[in-house]
């Protein structure tokens, strides 16, 4: 609050006598106050219409106009200026754009020159060189140089780039600023042991696990947004685990194994976990909006669109969840494709890719993978094996070098396999889960033809060579998924009303059998059950929410349902639940989700005003070896017999808590029910008072009083023909 | 035998049952939302809404009084000032009024001196209807909050709530059994956002005592505007905006339904 606020007040009202002057004088207050008192800005545009008034002239009104244009103007000349001054080139006080280079061979003054040309090649691409410097000892190049640029901006590009340049077998450059010289000299020679900080327990960050009725979690998001729950899942109705009002600010994401549920707000994201839902870590990035974790939960990558500088790379950020410290920055044009750094399954690699190039990192260290990025001229998408560091990329045709698609090993960097591909249009690479099998989606004009075809490109991971085995696919192509866990895939094709579901199922002997075609199908999204064998085939949205759900075992449809307007389709972790739900973000009325037993059967439908989004806590893998997998599968009639009983119990207390619940209320209603009866019975006299003497209370009360009357009316005529008499 | 209108046209008028002929006009300055004879007939009140910069009153006149209809003046007028009356239903004895406003507060309103004698506010949103049971001991106000209540008469305590997801439009009770019935949908306008498919509006059928729901009618294309019991139990109507009045009769089955208990 400007505290010459009231002297200026003060000011204005002396002036009011003289219209024309009060005129500029409130115009210069008003912009004063703008950028310095926001909140006496009001207050003067109140007194500064009164004055307008009292001036009682509307010529004024234009004079006031061009008045504020014109101090707009000169703020908005004033800003432009500032940032022209700043841009000014500085004469440069020398030290700043200095790079030292390292490694630089050492050569005799016969071939001087032709060092320093070749010197000069490489680092004139940075900026230009203004002054260099190369130091001799004994007739001979020390083996270090220093170069001037003409403005530090360019000495840091130099470092940049050339830090690493291989220029031959022995001699690998090494660039620094000068000045970081300086700064690491002085960096003190004493050791301070960093602060030990206290151990926070968090308790047992795995407790939801530990559920003896194994109910999974999920989260839901409601009230537009402004309230999250979690649920544990139990087939009778949810049980609350948690509520909070505003514990995000846009949505939620679940961690890869289930152990962090994060949310978003304007500084940053928070991740929240255990037993009760405690904060464990918070990381400060600014207007964050994506998220994303690595397989193992040991990092989270956030981006921002908001705070980027060329100096210090902000747009996305890793963090290390444990320590909270952050560990790299990067640089980002557009989330686009969000995650923009794809992870490998051990968490071991992070990958992305630019124009013609892919960067792998590594962990724990940040770094590029032998400290450089794969040239790979036109790639245009890449994917990691979900089972191995594996990646798979592929590269459109270049003149006359055919598309193809290759695996590559990592961190060796060996082309495992390389397929051609001919008159392609475009490619999607499908990994089954386990990284069993890659299915390359290939869109091809053939030759000689306008249409586009589909094939499937099916490799064959875990064979020697790896194999490939073509589908070719008729209609246009509408969606794909692998069954996780297993060997079959299913697509839908064709094109409304005519869609079709086929199933194929990838066999040992080489062959890919297509197992069954279900045609006229209302579907644009398939969802396979996390533990393979079951799917729904779902049309969502504008297909309004047709469901069928499938045995793939047999390709049978168990049930064919529909939830009107479905927007989502969720599976449990363990493949027991499905919920369907309709969300306010796709849809304003009806918002819902509705719970249905793997085949199908609808067990619950809970209504929540304004619905967004339901997430299932993902489970972390199982501690269990496939031996004792086996064993519990051989057992599970016994164990099947435990949960009959347990789930009769609970059935027959649920019915007798509803049954006590109805008795209850019952009992209560009768009560009041009696209490107003009395009183209405003692009310009668009143009754029969205010009309007259005639009891009303009863319909038949004054039966009397009624007249019978039979009518008899003209319905229908009908003449039937008795034949020849 | 008299029956009591009102209507947008800005007027209220009283009729003969028998032979249709209009006994008196009473002119208003706003649209006539609800109106109702007391139990003796002899008075009547109807509300005005708050419209072209005239207030929302609660008029009260007497019958047996002609100069009063022929002035044009009411024994009472009652101005309400915040959100107006939407619906409005007399007491058991004619002594007061329990008129829902705009708001969904609930308000009782002395007939003889026209001051608020008991509050309620149950509901978040607007009240859409209230209709009495058939002893006029309770009542039940339906809703845009998505549900309707039964209140006491008298005490205007809160008895009981009906949970659906829709605005509910129109609510009714049984005359004979712990039923109520209540029909809803979406604002006119919204219609197109909701099903299209037909007949997907539904009167929803509701245990009074156990506030579950235990039965849907089908049939209505349109959003439910007004349902109503027979006085003798044995079937309702409803009317829609499809422009459809329905009649059902009941099943044997449904006088015999009881939910365990």
């Amino acid at each position: 609050f400007n505290p010459n606020w009231s002297r200026q007040m003060t000011i204005l009202q002396e002036s009011r006598s003289a219209p024309g002057f009060c005129l500029l004088k409130g115009s210069f207050s008003f912009h004063c106050h703008q950028v310095f008192a926001p909140g006496g800005f009001c207050y003067v545009s109140v007194n500064w219409s009164k004055s307008l008034v009292s001036t009682n002239s509307i010529l004024m009104l234009p004079l006031y106009f061009l008045v504020c244009l014109f101090f707009v103007c000169v703020f908005v000349f004033a800003e432009l200026l500032l940032d022209i001054l700043r841009e000014k080139p500085q004469e440069a006080d020398g030290i700043d754009s200095v790079v030292v280079v390292d490694n630089v061979p050492q050569v005799g003054p016969e071939r001087l020159e032709k060092l320093k040309n070749v010197i000069h090649k490489i680092f004139s691409k940075f900026g230009k060189i203004t002054t260099e410097f190369y130091p001799e000892a004994d007739g001979m190049t020390k083996g270090y140089i220093f170069l001037e640029y003409a403005a530090p901006t360019q000495a840091l590009e130099a470092v940049k780039n050339a830090d690493g340049y291989k220029l031959d077998k022995q001699h690998t450059f090494r660039v620094n600023l000068f000045t970081d010289f300086d700064k690491y000299m002085t960096i003190s020679d004493e050791w301070e042991t960093p602060e030990k900080q206290p151990f926070k327990d968090f308790g047992n960050m795995r407790h939801w696990i530990e559920d003896p009725d194994c109910r999974d979690q999920y989260s839901v998001i409601y009230e537009a947004g402004e309230r999250t729950a979690i649920f544990s899942n139990d087939a009778k109705e949810p049980i609350t685990a948690e509520e909070r009002a505003r514990w995000t600010e846009t949505y939620v994401r679940w961690s890869p194994k289930g152990t962090y549920l994060a949310t978003f707000h304007q500084r940053g994201i928070a991740l929240w976990g255990g037993e009760k839902f405690k904060q464990i870590q918070r990381f400060s990035h600014q207007g964050v909006s994506l998220i994303d974790f690595s397989p193992c939960e040991r990092y989270v990558v956030t981006f921002s669109p908001l705070m980027d500088t060329k100096e210090d790379p902000q747009a996305i950020i890793i963090w290390d969840i444990l320590t909270g410290q952050k560990k790299r920055g990067f640089h980002c044009e557009s989330s686009a494709h969000w995650p923009i750094f794809k992870w490998s399954h051990d968490g071991k690699f992070f990958a992305r890719m630019t124009q013609d190039t892919l960067s792998i990192y590594e962990t724990p260290s940040m770094g590029l993978l032998d400290k450089k990025s794969l040239k790979i001229s036109g790639i245009k998408d890449f994917s990691w094996s979900p089972g191995d560091n594996i990646i798979a990329f592929w590269v459109p045709e270049d003149k006359d070098i055919p598309a193809r698609v290759t695996l590559m090993q990592l961190p060796s960097r060996q082309e495992i396999r390389v397929r051609n591909l001919f008159n392609v249009v475009d490619c999607k690479l499908h990994w089954q889960r386990n990284g069993d099998y890659l299915c390359v989606k290939v869109d091809r004009t053939p030759k000689g033809t306008q249409g586009v075809v589909t094939n499937f490109e099916i490799f064959r991971m875990r064979e020697k060579q790896v194999p490939v085995d073509v589908v070719e696919m008729k209609d246009s192509i509408i969606a794909f998924a692998w069954e996780p866990n297993g060997s079959k895939f299913a697509v839908l094709h064709g094109e409304s009303p005519r869609i079709n579901a086929s199933f194929y199922h990838v066999k040992n002997n080489g062959k890919i059998e297509l197992i069954k075609m279900f045609d006229k199908q209302q579907a644009n999204s398939i969802f396979w059950s996390p533990q393979g064998q079951f799917m729904v085939l779902a049309g969502l949205r504008s297909m309004n929410g047709a469901l069928a759900f499938v045995d793939t075992s047999d390709c049978t449809m168990m049930n064919i349902a529909e939830h009107y307007m479905a927007s989502d389709v969720e599976w449990d972790p363990t493949g027991r639940y499905v919920v369907t739900s309709v969300s306010w973000w796709s849809h304003k009325v009806d918002n819902a989700y509705w719970l249905w037993t793997f085949q199908g059967r609808l067990l619950q439908k809970n209504n929540k005003d304004r619905f967004c989004q339901l997430l299932w806590r993902p489970r972390p893998p199982t501690l269990l070896s496939t031996d004792q997998i086996k064993m519990i599968k051989k057992d599970l009639k016994k164990y099947s017999k435990i949960f009959e009983q347990k789930d009769r119990l609970s059935q027959s207390k649920a019915s007798k808590e509803l049954v006590d619940k109805r008795r209850a209320m019952m009992e209560e209603y009768r009560r009041y029910r009696e209490t107003a009866q009395q009183i209405y019975q003692e009310q009668k006299s009143i009754r029969l008072e205010l009309r007259g003497g005639v009891d009303t209370d009863e319909l038949d009360s004054n039966v009397d009083d009624w007249e019978e009357e039979t009518i008899e009316f003209f319905i229908n005529e009908e003449i039937i023909p008795l034949g020849d008499l | 035998m008299n029956v009591l209108t009102g209507s947008a046209d800005n007027s209220c008028r009283l009729w003969d049952c028998e032979t249709g002929k209009q006994l008196a006009l009473l002119n208003t300055n706003s649209a006539v939302r609800t109106c109702g004879f007391d139990f003796s007939g002899n008075i009547i009140m109807f509300s005005t809404d708050k419209q072209m910069g005239y207030q929302c009153y609660l008029n009260f006149f007497d019958l047996r009084d002609p100069q009063q209809i022929e002035d044009n003046q009411p024994y009472l007028s009652i101005p309400c000032n915040d959100a107006k009356i939407t619906s409005a239903v007399w007491g058991p004895l004619g002594e007061f009024v329990n008129a829902g406003h705009e708001n969904g507060e609930i308000n009782q309103f002395s007939a003889k001196s026209g001051e608020i004698l008991k509050k309620a506010k149950e509901h978040s949103r607007q009240i859409n209807d209230i209709q009495t049971s058939v002893d006029l001991t309770m009542f039940i106000s339906a809703s845009k909050d998505n549900t309707a209540k039964l209140f006491d008469s008298t005490s205007l305590e809160h008895i009981k709530t009906f949970k659906t997801e829709r605005p509910v439009n129109s609510a009714a009770i049984s005359p004979i059994m712990d039923h109520v019935v209540m029909g809803g949908g979406q604002e006119a306008m919204e219609v197109t956002t909701t099903s299209t498919r037909i007949g997907k509006f539904e009167a929803r059928f509701f245990h009074a005592a156990y506030e579950e729901e235990f039965g849907r009618v089908k049939g209505h294309f349109g959003p439910i505007n007004c349902v109503a019991f027979h006085p003798d139990g044995k079937s309702y109507s409803s009317g829609g905006e499809d422009g459809y009045v329905r009649i059902h009769y009941f099943d044997p089955q449904y006088f015999d339904f009881e939910l365990e208990a």
